[in-house]
């Protein structure tokens, strides 16, 4: 089964006086442990996509599939948990939390579920260590360089363990050094984790990290292409198999 | 909680400043309704707990038709032993001097000593030099002596006085010395007023305030066996003609009544302040959410619930309100001093000798401060804080560009005013409610809220003219300013609004009273025509029971350049639970020379005219609409005679009494009531003479020992007046606080507006902005925000005004206010509001100046 169901979705803006078709008629299935790329030209809907993937916004038409919910049919306090529980969402512009340390903004959607601030900042903290900003730990948002910062807004995405990572731009911010390590490090992850990744990019260099890259036009899906890659599982599963 | 610490206490702590101005805006407004409710506790509360005292065990009371009873109908009264014990009693005021200097007023309680003791608590400590308390007989002796005087332990003490002391006293007209025999412990009547309680045999005390042969009033003891609702009744049916029997906390809901509409008035003012205060609290959550709006998102987006975000917001209000309140409290309790002392000068001219003390704060108040202020700060800041809930977790990734709406008119901007505007003209039509205008009041609260609402509207419209002027007429940082404040116009909008209802209200009040101080000086220049007016020194507000004795009308009467005198006499009655002052003057001479203004009939020198020896009264505006009488109805009045109807003959204008005054004229005040010594003269002099020559002969050929204040016409004219600004010190320190919390709204929100523009003011020093320049446009931005505030806050403030006037002052004082528009001071404190807000820029300027230019473009 997959993790995540895209049948026949739709988005359009109607603010304005012209209605803009963001996305058309998109299909998409990712199993688990998939590491997908979504790419093409700016405007195209990516994030349009991404955002209704990640139930921060309702299709206009279609339906969602996200482990086993249908996310068009959920009212806004379900979809709240559910990007809780089950989703990881990395922006192109980091977004933290400037009031908040890094280790907080990483543990920050534990918290927000409920999980006590100690066994939550305990998680966060090994997270960072793996990701390497063990010295950066208390330092605000403003104190970390860009790469810091998006390493946070990733420790961040998957530190409740989600089923489904999204990453829009992730490295839009980013000088190419940086840039290269944030898509290793999400492909390590995806590995190690076996989270399941749809990243969205313009470039068609970052795209071919992926196992499978769609290439969107104008709002719809309009090819795909396949690496030989193979799928990630979990090293855990691995070491317990 | 974890949220909130990191979230709200950490933004907190770096915007000390803001939080500060919010929560010292809150203490403020909690303050000022604490200290206004704890000066009016204190005024009726020192009255009713002495009135308590000095009844001590007395059940009910027996009074005369107005200032007491004679002698002489005790005998009628011996049936009352039946019922319990009595005890004859006269009360009177006298102003004592010590020998330091100091004066103090001294209430005097003239009893039969014998009688009274087991209706009152006292309990000599020292008399004759001795230290144990005397027998009964001891201290009737003790006080026949007419000179012998009993003071309290605790006055006695703040004096150094001892008994054998001399004390002079002024009474009425006259000083009288009196020598201390006894000092009283701190109990019973003696604790009363704070020890300014003197005791005396009742016959020396009728001598001494010039009352022979009358008491005030005969006080009863029931037996205990006997129900005080039964005994009334039966009293009551056998009283003598003109006499009543009432409990003695009768007097004290007299006066609480007489109050009612002052005090009501001066908590509606206090609670401008509040208002304001928590506009300030709607101000800065909302600010915290305007500019967050895209962490909120961040919030939302990463799964934090409405709920969660809401409570946040809530929970900022809740603290900052916590906080004021606490601070608040402690304020009030110190402001509270103040404003017994403002309230207490007005209190002492218009109505009732008031107390010194304030009450103590106590968990009352401290609950009141708490459960008023944070309920309405959460309310205040439920609007913002929904808001922020409804932050669509897509506004985290969305461009800044975005964030900032352009400006559309929402339905609440569209309809709210002409809805609101609608409600306050049919509020301002409608009567008050048992003489408090509530409608008046929610008529005042529909126009504010009108204002409020309109203001995006006026901003938008002002920063399109004012981009039209700026980009022609001036520099580049006024046309910067403009710009920025066009391009915030949701974030400034509740600042202004803020800002603009309390200028309204000052505005207001400032025409209302300059509308009232030229309609009494109007008043004055038409009633007041004698050349010369003579009343008691000891004479300091209409209800005060000075008169002038014989000598000194004499002296008056037989200076040869005295064309005319008009004695003015009369005490205060019960009329229908309300004090009335009942008066006498001299019909003929008051037509012939005076300009009394009358307000009906038309014809009203004629309508006086047949009043003269008939039953027929004149009234004051403010007891006709108090009472709602006019021309032609009757009124009835308890006189010496029993109950009488008088015909209402005219009604005229008055502005020294809000409770009302009847006057009679004096043949019909001879016959009801018997000969009373005037209470003032109104002298009018051959043609020609100069007032100022008779006064003096008139101060030369008094009696020594008299204490007598002459005023010229010019003088007196000058001492209404002077009274009259007093009044109002009070209102305009309430409406100061006001617009000092609201322009700390503004610095606040500059202050915000800066650190939000962060990134736009970087490039602007980037592009080559000198700091100076920076600095220009910020403060200009708050002069801008300043002038909005006060354009708005002066046209809303007329509209009030003809509220304040015509509905509210109508309603609670009785009093007409002839309209009239200050334009000189308008323009004045224009200009200085103008000055003010452009200075509350300066901080947010340095700031603003300080940051850096952005290092990458
Ligand atoms: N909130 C919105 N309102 C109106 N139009 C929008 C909104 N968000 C995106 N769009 C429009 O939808 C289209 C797709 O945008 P987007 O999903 O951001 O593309 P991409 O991420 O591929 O650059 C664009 O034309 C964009 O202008
Ligand atoms: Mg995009």
């Amino acid at each position: 089964m997959p993790v995540l169901s895209v049948e026949g979705v739709g988005k359009t803006y109607t603010r304005g006086e012209a209605p803009v078709v963001a996305v058309r008629e998109v299909d998409l299935f990712l199993g688990k442990g998939e590491f997908v790329a979504l790419t093409g030209p700016s405007g195209c809907g990516k994030s349009t996509l991404l955002h209704l993937c990640g139930g921060m916004d309702y299709p206009t038409r279609g339906r969602i599939w996200l482990d086993g919910s249908d996310l068009g049919s959920l009212d806004e306090a379900s979809l709240t948990r559910i990007r809780r529980r089950r989703i990881g969402f990395v922006f192109q512009s980091f977004n933290l939390l400037p009031t908040l340390t890094a280790v907080e903004n990483t543990a920050l959607p534990l918290m927000l579920d409920g999980v006590s601030p100690d066994v939550a900042r305990r998680k966060a903290t090994g997270l960072l260590e793996r990701l390497g900003l063990l010295h950066r730990l208390d330092h605000y948002p403003q104190q970390l360089s860009g790469g810091e910062m998006q390493r946070v807004g990733i420790a961040r995405a998957v530190c409740h363990d989600p089923l489904l990572l999204l990453a829009d731009e992730p490295t839009g911010n980013l000088d190419s050094a940086n840039g290269a390590d944030v898509l290793e490090l999400l492909q390590e992850l995806n590995r190690s984790l076996g989270v399941t990744v749809l990243l969205a990019t313009h470039s068609a260099e970052m795209a071919a990290a992926g196992q499978r890259v769609l290439h969107m036009v104008d709002g719809g899906i309009e090819s795909e292409t396949h690496s030989r890659r193979p799928i990630a599982r979990p090293d855990r599963d691995n070491e317990g198999g | 909680m974890f949220l909130f610490r990191t979230f709200i206490l950490r933004r907190i702590r770096e915007e000390k400043l803001r939080a500060l101005a919010t929560v010292l805006g809150v203490a403020l407004g909690i303050a000022v309704v604490l200290a206004v409710r704890m000066a009016n506790q204190s005024s009726v509360r020192s009255f009713e707990t002495a009135l308590e005292m000095v009844a001590g065990k007395t059940s009910l009371e027996i009074v005369g038709s107005g200032s007491g009873l004679r002698e002489e109908r005790l005998l009628e009264l011996d049936w009352l032993e039946q019922f319990g014990q009595i005890s004859p009693v006269i009360e009177g005021e006298a102003r004592a001097s010590f020998p330091s200097g100091d004066r103090e007023w001294l209430k005097i309680l003239g009893v039969d000593i014998l009688r009274d003791e087991t209706f009152r608590d006292y309990r000599l400590v020292r008399f004759a030099g001795r230290q144990q308390s005397p027998s009964p007989r001891e201290f009737l002796e003790l006080l026949s002596d007419p000179g012998a005087i009993v003071l309290t332990q605790k006055l006695a003490r703040r004096h150094s006085l001892d008994p054998g002391s001399g004390l002079d006293l002024d009474i009425g007209d006259r000083r009288e010395a009196l020598t201390v025999r006894g000092l009283l412990l701190d109990r019973g009547p003696a604790r009363a007023l704070n020890g300014t309680f003197a005791l005396m045999d009742i016959a020396a005390a009728q001598w001494l305030l010039g009352r022979l042969g009358r008491i005030d009033r005969v006080d009863l003891r029931l037996k205990p066996e006997i129900s005080i609702d039964r005994a009334e009744a039966a009293i009551a049916a056998r009283l003598p003609e003109g006499l009543t029997v009432q409990r003695p906390s009768r007097r004290g809901r007299q006066v609480e009544k007489m109050l009612e509409s002052f005090h009501f008035n001066l908590t509606a003012l206090s609670h401008i302040a509040l208002l304001v205060g928590l506009f300030l609290i709607y101000n800065t959550v909302s600010l915290s959410v305007v500019t967050r709006r895209r962490e909120v998102g961040i919030l939302r987006a990463v799964g934090g619930s409405r709920r969660q975000v809401a409570g946040l917001f809530l929970a900022e209000a809740g603290l900052l309100a916590a906080l004021g309140c606490a601070l608040g409290v402690l304020l009030g309790g110190w402001m509270a001093r103040g404003a017994l002392r403002l309230t207490g000068s007005t209190l002492d001219r218009l109505y009732i000798r008031s107390a010194a003390e304030p009450v103590a704060l106590g968990p009352e108040h401290l609950v009141l401060a708490f459960a008023v202020g944070i309920p309405l700060a959460l309310l205040a800041a439920l609007v913002p804080a929904l808001e922020a809930s409804r932050v669509a977790p897509t506004e985290a990734v969305r461009g800044a560009d975005r964030v900032e709406s352009r400006f559309r008119l929402s339905w609440r901007q569209r309809w709210l005013p002409p809805i609101l505007s609608t409600l306050a003209v049919g509020f301002a039509c409608l009567d008050s409610v048992e003489g408090i205008p509530l409608f008046g009041y929610a008529a005042c609260l529909s126009t504010v809220f009108a204002v409020a609402f309109l203001v995006p509207v006026v901003l938008h419209f002002s920063g399109r003219a004012g981009s039209r002027l700026t980009r022609r007429w001036t520099g580049v940082e006024a046309l910067l300013a403009n710009a920025n404040l066009s391009g915030s116009i949701p974030r400034i909008s509740i600042s202004v609004a803020a800002l603009a209802v309390s200028l309204s209200m000052v505005t207001a009040i400032t025409i209302m009273i300059g509308s009232f101080r030229e309609t009494v000086q109007y008043w004055v220049e038409q009633t007041l025509r004698a050349d010369l007016f003579v009343a008691p020194a000891t004479r300091s507000n209409v209800y005060s029971e000075s008169s002038l004795s014989p000598e000194v009308v004499r002296v008056v009467a037989d200076n040869p350049r005295v064309a005319a005198v008009d004695p003015f006499t009369g005490f205060v009655i019960d009329y229908q639970g309300r004090r009335v002052l009942l008066g006498s003057g001299d019909f003929k001479v008051h037509l012939d020379r005076s300009g009394l203004l009358i307000k009906a009939p038309r014809q009203g020198q004629s309508a006086m005219r047949t009043a003269i020896g008939e039953d027929a009264a004149v009234v004051s505006e403010s007891f006709a609409l108090r009472h709602r009488k006019a021309v032609g109805d009757r009124l009835v009045l308890n006189t010496d005679r029993g109950r009488r109807g008088f015909r209402v003959a005219a009604v005229y204008y008055d502005y020294s009494s809000d409770q009302g005054v009847v006057v009679l004229d004096r043949s019909t005040f001879r016959k009801y009531y018997g000969d009373r010594p005037p209470r003032s003269l109104a002298v009018y002099l051959k043609d020609g003479l100069d007032p100022e020559g008779v006064r003096a002969e008139i101060l030369a050929a008094l009696p020594l020992e008299s204490r007598v204040f002459v005023h010229t016409n010019a003088s007196l004219k000058a001492e209404v007046l002077r009274i009259f600004d007093n009044t109002f010190t009070i209102t305009y320190a309430l409406e100061i606080i006001a617009v000092a919390v609201a322009i700390l709204g503004v610095a606040t929100t500059l202050v915000t507006l800066i650190l939000d523009r962060k990134p736009e003011l970087a490039l602007l020093r980037w592009a080559g902005a000198e700091q100076r320049q920076i600095r220009k446009m910020v403060i200009i931005e708050a002069a801008l925000l300043g002038a909005v505030s006060q354009g708005l806050g002066v046209v809303a403030g007329i509209l009030l005004s003809l509220i304040l006037v015509f509905v509210i002052n109508v309603q609670s004082f009785g009093w007409t206010i002839q309209f009239h528009l200050p334009a000189g001071f308008l323009l004045q404190s224009s200009l200085l509001i103008l000055l003010a807000t452009a200075l509350s820029g300066i901080y947010p300027a340095y700031r603003a100046g300080r940051m850096p230019p952005a290092r990458e473009a």
